[in-house]
């Protein structure tokens, strides 16, 4: 999916799906069954392959570029579901995130939403600065000013009742990890080699204790963690809606940066980072060399395929005595085909009975901004999750992904269940010695 | 064009939620997975109840639309594509499991129950529903019986016509009928259900099923042998069933879809080989014993390249579900799959795998051979590019000589997937003008004004409705 070319049909030329992409699709249907968005509303339009025909149409010019090609582009949970289920190799979740890039080019804002989305996508999330201060909780009020939100909420097209689930959904927030971790932690024990962390936005500001234990978790496994101070957001948030411009800005940043810092491997601990830094080959192509991109991406690794693939070493570490059950989150086993690894982490731990729900794959209703801006929707995605939770009875809940873990925190919460939300890296963490 | 204040009539009677007529929906359903074929309907329907499909056949009569029935969508020949136009009733929201009787051993559904689901829920009552077809995990009972599908068992098991018992359906006068029942003889008048199976949507529209259930196999071994020639692969079935072994599945790929497969599966296919089949023998654990020593004995003798046994139920399972991927991952290669579904009595499978290899030659294409060996049905896909009018000609002309042989051999054009628009002319050659005219007499008799899926099954002078021809459905910008 190149950056500009001959205007495709309806499309405009500046990031439009390639033709043959949409081309590949043989409407066999065998996404239908994995769609969150099929699923509550039967209508094949909500569905991957209807997403793609109308994508097609689009292109072939049978239809323009409507309001409700824009709605189905972000009502698409972009949890690529459908492309793990696809055996043609169509990437439907590609193209509906592409066609968020040509809603804003379609539809420009009007000023208040344009210079709030500019605000947020290409100030704020750029500078990790700027983010910190912003989000210390007591000044998010002031600063960002949910008051402003509010007033502004229909230019984000946020779904009703978005503020009250936003603000349950804030874990207890400590200060902000980026600032207190050094730039390198040495190896324990016997060294093993040498990592490059990846400290994504959210983890820094809403999880930081997540991040701490892997990093800890990485040195106690024998390497030296380099983690750049100057590293900035991956860019996900931006091809999420649409502005796949910054999104270049900060992969040629974060590239450059990763690549001096001559790492034997770049992990993360976030799952929608780790499928965005893997698609930086993509989304970089011809802007950056072809060979940089090749190595930057061939070091790129989750924090739990890593561990599996060097191995764990087991020696040492504490038995924890709960019963488990693992959420997939949709960029780790969806965008990055990343499915045995996490188990094979938890099986590994001692005391841990790795108990496994029904659809550990599905969706949770998260999704990013997607659970603001169709809470119902995401309700009734949850719902679902949460009931497959339930039937396993298990003690604690692992996910891998900080959207997921605000959701099912927040879900788990609300429904009056006792399950413990964790990261993965937590429970490794608990299970780490000191 | 249907009139507001028909789409208001149907809102009425159907709920808002159950009408679309923005046209990001209709185009969305205008197609299924046959390529090159989409039409625009006027209107879709979801009716969740019968006499939702009853409100909607009576408001399209008085608006003169035509009606055509939909389920999921999978079919391989057009039958739910609006070849005129009209009105799509998609019954997908009709998806109650009724009844499983576990007494008269029978299920009752409703059209829009998925295939899987059914299987599902009659296995966790320790009974068996036979029929898979390719697209199970998304098909709907109600397609499967209008297509009459088969599957993966077809040979030790039937097809779904073998599995149903009753039918409820809409007929186009109006009338709510129900035909057969859960009583195992019964041939009191005309099989009417019978000729509902494989009517394609075009006699009337399906909204309950009611379907045989069986015990499930006790024991299962399942085979995965590879073969350097695909000729070998096509003895080896023909000596297996002459040595009167009826295994439940044995299904072939050759190399092309081999490997396209495995790029999808990974799952350790021989991509250097140039065919495997996958069989499986099923029954009393006595008889599994016995017939896998007969199966292994002649792969041994046919000088099978490998052999190998899948060593448990869920590698066994994996094998299936792969084979099940063939067709869309054969897509990998080409932006369109052109594939038919040409049916050869079995003694004729190695002459049949030979006639494709001449073909392909001849014609300069690139295919991919899958299918149901053991039954016959074959499916030969041409991967081609639709955009290249000389190369999908040389295709059709692949397909034109290929079933000429087909019929010599006393063959059928269709095995599974049905007529509806892709294969009408090689229907007509097939059964000659006088077996058209008896069809014909039959559609006329239940739909005299040919408003139920028009367009499908026979040949007609109309160009909007032959295949592979797409309508422009232009919006001005």
């Amino acid at each position: 999916m190149s950056r500009t070319k001959d205007k495709l049909g309806n499309f405009t030329p500046q990031d439009a799906p390639d033709y043959e992409d949409v081309l590949q699709c043989m409407r066999c249907g065998f996404c239908l069954p994995t769609c969150p968005t099929f699923a509550l509303t039967g209508r094949e339009r909500s569905s991957p392959r209807g997403r793609v025909a109308l994508a097609r149409a689009v292109a072939e010019q049978k239809l323009e570029f409507t309001d409700a090609v824009k709605h189905e582009a972000f009502f698409c949970l972009d949890c690529r579901a459908c492309t793990t289920a696809c055996p043609s190799g169509v990437r439907a979740g590609e193209v509906m995130e592409i066609c968020r890039s040509q809603s804003h080019q379609q539809y420009p804002l009007k000023h208040v939403g344009k210079s709030f989305r500019e605000f947020i996508l290409q100030r704020m999330l750029p500078n990790p600065d700027l983010l910190e201060k912003s989000m210390l909780p007591a000044r998010l009020y002031q600063r960002l000013g949910i008051q402003w939100l509010v007033r502004h909420s229909k230019a984000l097209k946020l779904g009703p009742s978005w503020m009250e689930k936003a603000e349950g959904m804030m874990p207890d927030l400590e200060a902000p990890l980026r600032p207190q971790l050094p730039e390198l932690t040495p190896a324990r024990g016997e060294k093993r080699g040498r990592v490059g962390f990846f400290l994504g936005c959210i983890m820094t500001l809403m999880y930081p204790g997540v991040s701490r234990q892997t990093v800890r978790v990485l040195a106690h496994q024998g390497f030296d963690v380099i983690t750049p101070k100057q590293v900035k957001c991956c860019g996900a948030p931006h091809l999420n809606e649409g502005d796949r411009q910054t999104a270049r800005e900060l992969a040629l940043f974060n590239l450059d940066l990763f690549l001096k810092a001559e790492v034997d491997y770049i992990v993360t601990d976030c799952a929608g980072c780790g499928a965005t830094l893997k698609e930086y080959e993509e989304l970089l192509e011809e802007m950056a060399e072809h060979d940089k991109l090749a190595v930057f991406r061939a070091k790129i690794r989750d924090i739990s395929e890593f561990l599996a693939e060097v191995g764990l070493r087991t020696e040492g570490l504490k038995p924890v005595h709960k019963s488990v059950t693992y959420h997939e989150p949709c960029h780790l086993c969806h965008a990055q085909g990343v499915s045995r690894q996490p188990r094979d982490l938890i099986r590994q731990l001692p005391g841990i009975e790795l108990r496994e729900m029904e659809e550990a794959s599905w969706c949770c209703g998260s999704a990013a901004t997607w659970g603001l801006k169709f809470s119902a929707e995401s309700q009734q995605v949850l719902d679902r999750k949460l009931n497959n939770v339930k039937q396993t009875g298990a003690d604690i809940l692992i996910t891998a992904n900080p959207g997921c873990q605000l959701q099912l925190a927040w879900g788990v919460r609300e429904a009056g269940m006792p399950q413990d939300v964790m990261h993965l890296m937590e429970l490794l963490g608990q299970a780490t010695p000191d | 064009m249907i009139s507001k204040t028909a789409i208001q009539h149907l809102i009425d009677k159907l709920g808002a939620a159950n009408v679309a007529y923005e046209k990001e929906d209709l185009l969305v359903l205008g197609y299924d997975s046959t390529p090159g074929i989409h039409h625009l309907p006027e209107i879709a329907v979801f009716p969740t109840t019968a006499e939702g499909v009853l409100a909607a056949m009576e408001i399209a009569q008085r608006e003169g639309l035509p009606i055509v029935p939909r389920g999921s969508g999978t079919g391989l020949s057009g039958g739910s594509v609006p070849a005129k136009g009209g009105m799509v009733l998609c019954l997908n929201k009709m998806n109650r499991i009724l009844e499983i009787d576990e007494e008269n051993l029978t299920a009752t559904v409703e059209a829009g129950v998925v295939t899987l689901d059914l299987f599902n829920a009659v296995a966790t009552k320790g009974l068996f529903y036979p029929p898979d077809p390719g697209s199970q995990k998304i098909s709907t009972l109600g397609g499967n019986v209008m297509e009459d599908a088969g599957g993966l068992r077809g040979l030790k098991y039937g097809v779904t016509r073998d599995y149903v018992m009753a039918l409820q359906c809409v007929l186009p006068d109006g009338s709510l009928l129900t035909t057969g029942g859960k009583s195992v003889k019964d041939v009191a008048g005309y099989s009417f259900k019978d000729l509902l199976v494989g009517s394609e949507g075009t006699l009337g529209i399906i909204t309950e099923v009611t379907v045989k259930l069986i015990p499930p196999p006790k024991a299962k071994r399942t085979f995965l042998a590879y073969f350097d020639d695909i000729r070998t692969a096509g003895a080896a079935v023909s000596k297996i069933i002459a040595a009167k072994i009826i295994p439940s599945t044995m299904e072939i790929m050759d190399k092309a879809t081999i490997n396209c497969v495995e790029d999808y599966v990974k799952i350790g296919l021989p991509r250097q080989m140039a065919a495997l089949l996958l069989i499986e023998v099923d029954g009393h654990p006595a008889m599994v014993e016995e017939e896998a020593q007969g199966v292994d004995a002649i792969l041994r003798q046919v000088k099978a390249a490998e052999i190998h046994v899948a060593k448990d139920a869920d590698e066994a399972g994996k094998l299936a579900a792969a084979r099940r991927t063939a067709l869309s991952a054969l897509a990998r290669v080409s932006p369109t799959t052109l594939l038919e579904d040409a049916t050869v009595p079995r003694s004729r499978l190695a002459e049949t795998f030979a006639e494709i290899e001449r073909l392909t030659q001849k014609y300069q294409l690139k295919v991919g051979t899958f299918g149901h060996a053991g039954d016959g049905n074959l499916h030969p896909t041409v991967l081609c590019d639709e955009r290249n009018a000389e190369e999908m000609h040389r295709a059709h002309a692949f397909y034109d000589d290929l079933y000429e042989k087909v019929l010599a051999w006393g063959g059928t054009v269709s095995g599974e997937h049905g007529i509806g628009m892709a294969k009408k002319e090689y229907l007509a050659r097939q059964i000659g003008p006088g077996g058209v005219r008896v069809m014909k007499r039959i559609k006329n008799a239940f739909d005299p004004k040919g408003i139920l899926n028009p367009g499908k099954i026979f040949a007609d002078e109309d160009p909007c409705t032959q295949a592979h021809v797409e309508e422009g459905f232009r919006v001005s910008h």
